[in-house]
């Protein structure tokens, strides 16, 4: 018998053994209603969520106002292989991405309530260059900043697909394991800036 | 590595209890996490709701379990994930060590995983010729300390920082510092180039989908994505309770778990892993392993108090509300679980032979209980496992269980209660009663009159 | 109103006051009180170190005798003891005789602030006392009974009294029945905690509705020779000292 056979067996035979259980009615939440992209309404929301979390966040109107804010940025910059992030002609160094300074991506979407980067792998290589480099930039269009958790939830796993990887980041790492002292930046970025574009949409 | 046992219980108690150091760590360290999860939970006004409904969800997967780990397998292995089965701690280690050979990956990168502390994994990887190097600030602390951990999900909470500080100044030749973001600083830089050139990384998994076959692991550091996101081949161990129905029940777990666990209102990364990659030249692991893991939790599904303990989201709560821990710590319980959660666990996944002690370390004052995020009935569970410990027969016991059945035969027996509280009275006289409860406590003296007596020659005439 | 009392076999040995405290107070609200000499108890220590054989027999004669009673209520001065007795439902859960009779007396039995409070609707019964006092919620009857509001109300009605909050007033004392002397240490460590923040409160007195809990308090707070002192909410309730 496989190890398998053996712990389903054991589960069955086990459940089989206890006694009947009452069962509360409606254990499951009704599935949250289906996505809908807002406005710019979340906007403050989501700015407010993340400097609560100890990151920065700057609202821009245009790609113009966009390239002006990245110009702030030097030092080795890698990029993910965004269309936008492409076309603005940030010179990407060819260093290892562990020798890299600041990594800029683009997010899928993000929630409000809580200042949370929602990135995509499957649409976007932005799984390293969002993780490795001490700065990570990320660029989210306001259209698809949703209001809760529970609408992120929904949209990342839209028509029953859900991507490989898939991360939210809400703030720069940090810890608390040393006397439960606050420290930011452990493995993953010590800064994190998200740009949010609040004109026509950049990301699509 | 150094562990105690739980068989010395008490005695790692006492040692606990004179370490000055300890206590202060312990007193700093519970009472702002429980000062933090109780402004967390306040933050949101129906957290007594959430609390029910999740767990109402736990117990309905429990009492289907086998049917929802099939999903959960069948989903994930038409994503590419390889699914094995491990009955115990043992067979969990082998499959991941022949895996490792298999694949030749000679250096590891690990993410905090209880359950591989449960399996002791890190030391079936060294026996085995592999380097194993743990991620997580906390576990690298102990690690280097050779140490194991002493919380759920603060490893090294019970150091201080200058004690980390003289530790990474002895291991690693830092400058001295009390500086905790030098220290922290320290500790990225000298894990960066690891997770680099590992071969393979281990994590844990905190909820296993059942409708996707998605794998969520949350965490602050970053460790975690690193680990499974760098390595060519990412295993994930997981207990067989950690799988919940749907993607959309996470918004109740992940309102519960940070809040309740360090009174965040999110943690910093949560990783939804899915499968393997699409196309070869995407980012990622070439590899997904998924270790589903019972070693002696299928058993507590046989009876509903002892279910309750699969609940469990480990988010260690218990451990910082307990009065017992609050003064002892983790290491004291000699088990890989301490607290409150531990205290029923490590009974239950190793048997009582060396455990015993462990239900009987509580004074069953509920409070882990009321910051439970699944209300498991702690209390409840130990009372249970306590009546379990006295009628197994064994020898240990046998003085208790004799003065016990004394004890009821007393107590239905008017005539004979009245005898013994008459040679209690006069014993009391001539010997202190209870040298355990005398030696720092004083012991109000029996009544030279009881009330029963008082009721007749007194209060019943008034 | 006609009440039984279960006094407790701890009371009934070691803290007579607390009996005759408890008596005098539902008198004074109109009660009529007996008492049934055959009793002695609940069965607690047995069922909380695991001799669930030896809590049902001395269990069931709790049951039988206090069946007996029309008294309206039973009530009684301990927390602790009236949560075992509302626990006797799980305790006899499946037995087809004694499940439904544990369930009804559970149903009948009071603790004494939660009877006064909830059931008598009373909140002033009549005391007095002179000083500054502090409430330690006793485990039992604050996460078993709920018993939280009820004490502080009848303690701030009582004349002539300060009540302050202790700081932790919901912390455990460390006793815990047999685990008191099973692990003296850490339960001696436990409630040094609670001793500490009783004299930084700067109160005359200690009240809770649990004799053991105040016995724990109580016997560190004589051996520290320390100026407070313990009482039962019973004793206080019963004091007309003004």
């Amino acid at each position: 018998m496989s190890s398998r056979e053996v712990i389903l067996g054991s589960i069955r035979s086990h459940l089989a053994a206890s006694p009947p259980a009452e069962l509360v009615q409606s254990v499951f939440l009704p599935e949250p209603t289906p996505p809908t992209l807002r406005a710019t309404s979340v906007v403050d929301v989501f700015k407010e969520s993340v400097e609560a979390v100890d990151g920065h966040c700057v609202v821009v109107q245009t790609e113009e106002e966009l390239t002006g804010v990245l110009k702030n940025f030097g030092g080795r910059i890698a990029i993910s292989d965004a269309p936008l992030l492409n076309r603005l002609g940030i010179e990407p160094s060819r260093d290892n991405i562990f020798d890299i300074d600041v990594g800029i991506t683009t997010a899928q979407a993000a929630i409000a309530e809580t200042g949370t980067l929602v990135l995509d792998s499957s649409r976007e290589r932005n799984r390293l260059v969002s993780l490795v480099p001490p700065v990570h930039i990320a660029i989210v269009d306001a259209s698809t900043i949703f209001q809760t958790l529970g609408e992120a939830l929904a949209f990342i796993h839209q028509d029953g697909n859900i991507s490989p990887a898939v991360t939210f980041i809400t703030g720069p790492s940090r810890t608390a394991d040393i006397e439960l002292t606050l420290a930011i930046g452990v493995h993953g970025p010590q800064e994190l800036y998200i740009i949010v574009n609040d004109g026509p949409a950049l990301t699509r | 590595m150094n562990q105690l046992s739980s068989e010395t219980f008490d005695k790692n108690a006492k040692a606990a209890l004179a370490d000055v150091q300890l206590r202060g760590a312990l007193r700093h360290a519970t009472s702002l996490f429980g000062k933090r999860r109780l402004e967390a939970a306040r933050s949101l006004n129906n957290w007594e709701e959430l609390r029910t409904h999740a767990r109402a969800v736990k117990d309905e997967v429990l009492l289907h379990l086998d049917r929802y780990l099939e999903t959960f397998v069948a989903n994930a292995e038409k994503r590419g994930a390889v699914v094995h089965w491990a009955n115990d701690g043992t067979e969990a280690n082998a499959i991941i060590c022949k895996l490792a050979r298999d694949r030749n990956a000679r250096t590891i990168v690990k993410s905090k995983s209880m359950t591989t502390e449960e399996t002791h994994l890190n030391d079936a990887l060294e026996a085995a010729g592999l380097q194993v190097v743990e991620t997580d600030l906390g576990e690298y602390i102990i690690q280097l300390a050779h140490e194991t951990p002493s919380h759920i999900i603060a490893p090294a909470i019970h150091k201080t920082k200058r004690q980390v500080a003289e530790l990474f100044t002895s291991t690693l030749g830092m400058p001295p510092t009390d500086d905790v973001a030098q220290l922290t600083r320290t500790a990225r830089a000298t894990l960066r180039d690891r997770f680099a050139a590992a071969d393979m990384g281990v994590s844990g998994v905190n909820f296993g989908i059942a409708q996707t076959g998605t794998i969520v692991i949350v965490e602050n550091e970053g460790n975690i994505r690193l680990t499974t996101s760098v390595p060519r081949i990412h295993v994930a161990v997981m207990g067989i309770e950690k799988v919940i129905p749907r993607l959309a029940d996470l918004d109740l777990f992940l309102k519960l778990l940070p809040r309740s666990g360090t009174g965040q209102r999110l943690t910093t990364y949560q990783s939804f892993i899915t499968g393997t990659k699409r196309n070869v030249d995407d980012e990622g692991p070439d590899e997904l392993h998924i270790v589903i893991l019972d070693n002696g939790r299928s058993r507590m599904l046989a009876h509903p108090v002892t279910r309750q303990s699969l609940a469990c989201i480990r988010c260690g709560a218990c451990l910082n509300a307990c009065p017992v821990y609050q003064q002892i710590g983790g290491h004291a319980y000699g088990s890989v679980y301490p607290g409150p959660i531990g205290a029923v666990i490590t009974p239950q996944l190793i048997g009582f032979e060396k455990t015993a002690q462990l239900p009987y370390a509580s004074s069953l004052c509920g409070a882990c209980r009321e910051v439970c995020p699944v209300k498991i009935d702690i209390p409840q569970l130990l009372l249970h496992l306590r009546s379990e410990i006295t009628s197994n027969g064994s020898k240990r016991n046998a003085t208790e269980r004799i003065a016990f059945k004394l004890w009821a035969k007393v107590m239905v027996s008017p005539a004979l209660y009245n005898l013994s509280s008459l040679a209690g009275r006069l014993i009391q006289k001539v010997m202190p009663l209870a040298p355990a409860w005398t030696r720092e406590r004083d012991l109000r003296p029996i009544e030279q009159q009881s009330f029963r007596s008082l009721w007749k020659t007194k209060l019943s005439h008034e | 109103m006609k009440v039984s009392l279960f006094v407790t076999c701890l009371v009934d040995q070691m803290w007579t006051s607390v009996g005759a405290g408890t008596v005098a107070v539902l008198r004074r609200v109109g009660c009529d009180v007996e008492f049934d000499n055959r009793q002695t108890c609940c069965g607690q220590p047995a069922f909380n170190t695991g001799y669930r054989d030896e809590a049902r027999q001395v269990a069931q004669r709790f049951i039988r005798i206090f069946e007996e009673s029309k008294a309206d209520a039973i009530v009684s001065p301990s927390g602790s003891c009236t949560a075992m007795v509302h626990h006797y439902p799980e305790l006899f859960a499946g037995d087809k005789e004694w499940e439904p009779r544990a369930r009804a007396m559970a149903t009948r039995t009071h603790e004494l602030s939660a009877f006064l409070v909830r059931v008598l609707k009373i909140a002033d019964v009549g005391a007095s006392w002179s000083g500054k006092l502090t409430w330690h919620d006793a485990c039992h009857g604050l996460r078993d009974l709920n018993l939280k509001n009820e004490p502080r109300t009848l303690i701030r009605n009582v004349r002539g009294v300060e009540l302050v909050e202790l700081e932790n007033a919901e912390a455990c004392c460390g006793f815990g029945g047999t685990f008191s002397v099973k692990y003296p240490e850490i339960s001696v460590a436990i409630l040094d905690q609670k001793i500490e923040a009783i004299e930084r409160s700067g109160v005359h007195a200690v009240v809770s509705g649990d004799a053991s809990c105040l016995m724990q308090i109580g016997g560190r707070l004589s051996r520290n020779r320390s100026k407070v002192r313990v009482m039962h909410l019973a004793e206080l309730l019963a004091s007309q000292s003004l």
